[in-house]
């Protein structure tokens, strides 16, 4: 079953000129090992039992300031909302967005002891970004398989999506902000406080857990 | 003859645009968009769901069905029934619907996979035991995958209309509907026998696949009830975008064998290769 993909694969890459082709797996390898980097660093954060909460959030934070591209990503997410927002809305709904970015992850710190993650397959998408696939394994559950899109913003890999099981987040997450938004009669100032709602509530949840 | 036929089809045709009429009428359409602002056009088009208050009512429905009868009895079905008794639930499940996913593996023109379908099928249901153990996935490494009507529609180029969400059966659309009945149609286990016994194991099974699809989601459903700021949309939006993938069979790891073709059992849960398999280059 697999050996029919890999073959078309295979053919495909043959079919593409040899300086094509060298550019484009430099591509997915750099992409590659810098989600590998990225992700060693994120479990390490993640499964560092000797810090306390609140450390290693600030640790999982740094590292995905560095790895993410937020306010790409973000202003992607508000799509056509972003422009009828005023500048303070603007600067408070990336604000906003980086938090639960962040503590979306950290309220799940219980959950996620002891996860480790490998790189799967990997391979070119379009011309700009790459999509990097691993796998997450935690203990007591199902693995899973998360594709890390990976885009290069000023010269350096960033993420941009992450798509499980063929649902990308940012796709979903701009249906769902713009659905916020549409049912308060398009006030982007409801979703912003939506969005603080939903930071304290994973603010009480990351206390809860541990 | 011919006249006949043709009045009497454009009756039935008639009689349905006006049941659809009084349906959009009573069901309240969206607000249409502003003609003059292309952007929100265009997300109204990308959104696909010309009918969304009616839909948000039957989610509520859903919604209320679900906190009192699918997710207890999910749950119930979890604390009591140990995991390789519900794998191997899951297993019977999936083989049952062979009939149907090696029909559409044919009529998609993909004979590999009808191959694959028919061999996890004998095997199966020979060593396997009537289908309890994925001998064929497990020791012969041959994957089941997922297939239907619908997929088959839209492989063919059948559009996949407005969005539907339907109480207890999930999101949908008139393509994955119309593909969901087809299967049942075209089961050969719905038209075996008659009687009693008949009728108690096709309700069991049809029961039990609710119950297996909603005890595969509790964590997932879950999340997206308590941390979505909208979960209707993020529902939607997720459904559709995973439906896509699934006909493009992007991932083969999607969707298992026992995933039916629409609603909530579309893709539960995920099986990925084990880490340090050959990868394609």
């Amino acid at each position: 079953m697999t050996a029919f993909p890999r073959r078309m694969l295979l053919g495909a890459g043959l079919g593409l000129p040899f300086a094509g082709r060298a550019l484009a797996q430099q591509d997915i390898g750099r992409a590659a090992s810098f989600i590998q980097t990225t992700g060693q660093d994120l479990v390490a954060a993640i499964n560092d039992t000797r810090a306390d909460v609140a450390a290693r959030r600030l640790k999982v934070a740094a590292v995905l300031r560095k790895a993410v591209d937020i306010e790409g990503v973000g202003r992607f997410i508000l799509g056509r909302w972003w422009r009828q927002a005023t500048p303070q809305e603007q600067a408070e709904y990336v604000k906003l967005f980086e938090e639960t970015l962040i503590r979306n992850l950290s309220a799940r710190f219980g959950e996620y002891q002891g996860v480790r993650f490998s790189l799967g397959r990997s391979q070119q998408r379009t011309e700009d970004d790459v999509l990097v696939n691993t796998i997450i394994e935690r203990p007591n559950s199902a693995p899973f398989a998360l594709d890390w899109r990976v885009g290069e913003v000023g010269g350096q890999p960033k993420v941009v999506d992450v798509i499980a099981e063929g649902t990308s987040l940012r796709l979903t997450q701009r249906s769902e902000y713009s659905s916020v938004i549409q049912q308060n009669n398009g006030s982007v100032a409801a979703l912003l406080a939506a969005m603080k709602r939903q930071i304290q509530q994973l603010a009480a949840r990351e206390q809860g857990a541990r | 003859m011919r006249l006949t036929i043709r009045s009497r089809s454009r009756t039935s045709v008639s009689r349905c645009t006006v049941a659809l009429m009084a349906l959009a009428i009573l069901a309240g359409c969206a607000t249409r968009p502003d003609p003059n602002d292309p952007e929100e056009v265009a997300e109204f088009k990308q959104t696909n769901d010309p009918i969304e208050p009616f839909n948000r009512s039957m989610f509520a429905v859903h919604q209320g069905i679900d906190r009192l009868v699918l997710r207890p009895v999910a749950v119930a079905y979890r604390d009591v029934v140990p995991p390789p008794i519900r794998t191997g639930i899951r297993n019977v499940l999936g083989n049952l619907r062979t009939p149907v996913i090696l029909a559409n593996d044919m009529l998609q023109g993909e004979p590999r996979r009808a191959g694959d379908t028919l061999g996890r099928f004998l095997i199966n249901t020979t060593l396997g035991l009537g289908g309890i153990f994925d001998v064929a996935g497990n020791q012969f490494g041959v994957k089941g995958h997922s297939e239907d009507y619908g997929q088959t529609l839209a492989v063919w180029g059948v559009g996949e209309g407005a969005y539907l969400f339907i109480p207890v059966l999930g999101p949908s659309n008139p393509r994955d509907l119309t593909g969901f009945g087809l299967g049942i149609a075209s089961d050969p286990l719905t038209w075996v026998g008659q009687g009693v016994t008949v009728d108690v194991l096709t309700g069991t099974r049809a029961g039990m696949s609710v119950v297996d699809t909603r005890e595969s989601l509790i964590e997932v459903i879950d999340i997206v009830n308590s941390e979505s700021l909208d979960p209707y949309a993020t529902l939607r939006s997720a459904y559709r975008q995973r439906r896509n993938a699934e006909i493009r069979n992007a991932n083969d790891n999607t969707a298992p064998s026992a995933a039916g073709g629409t609603g909530f059992g579309v893709g539960t849960g995920i099986k990925p290769p084990p880490p340090g398999t050959p990868l394609p280059r």
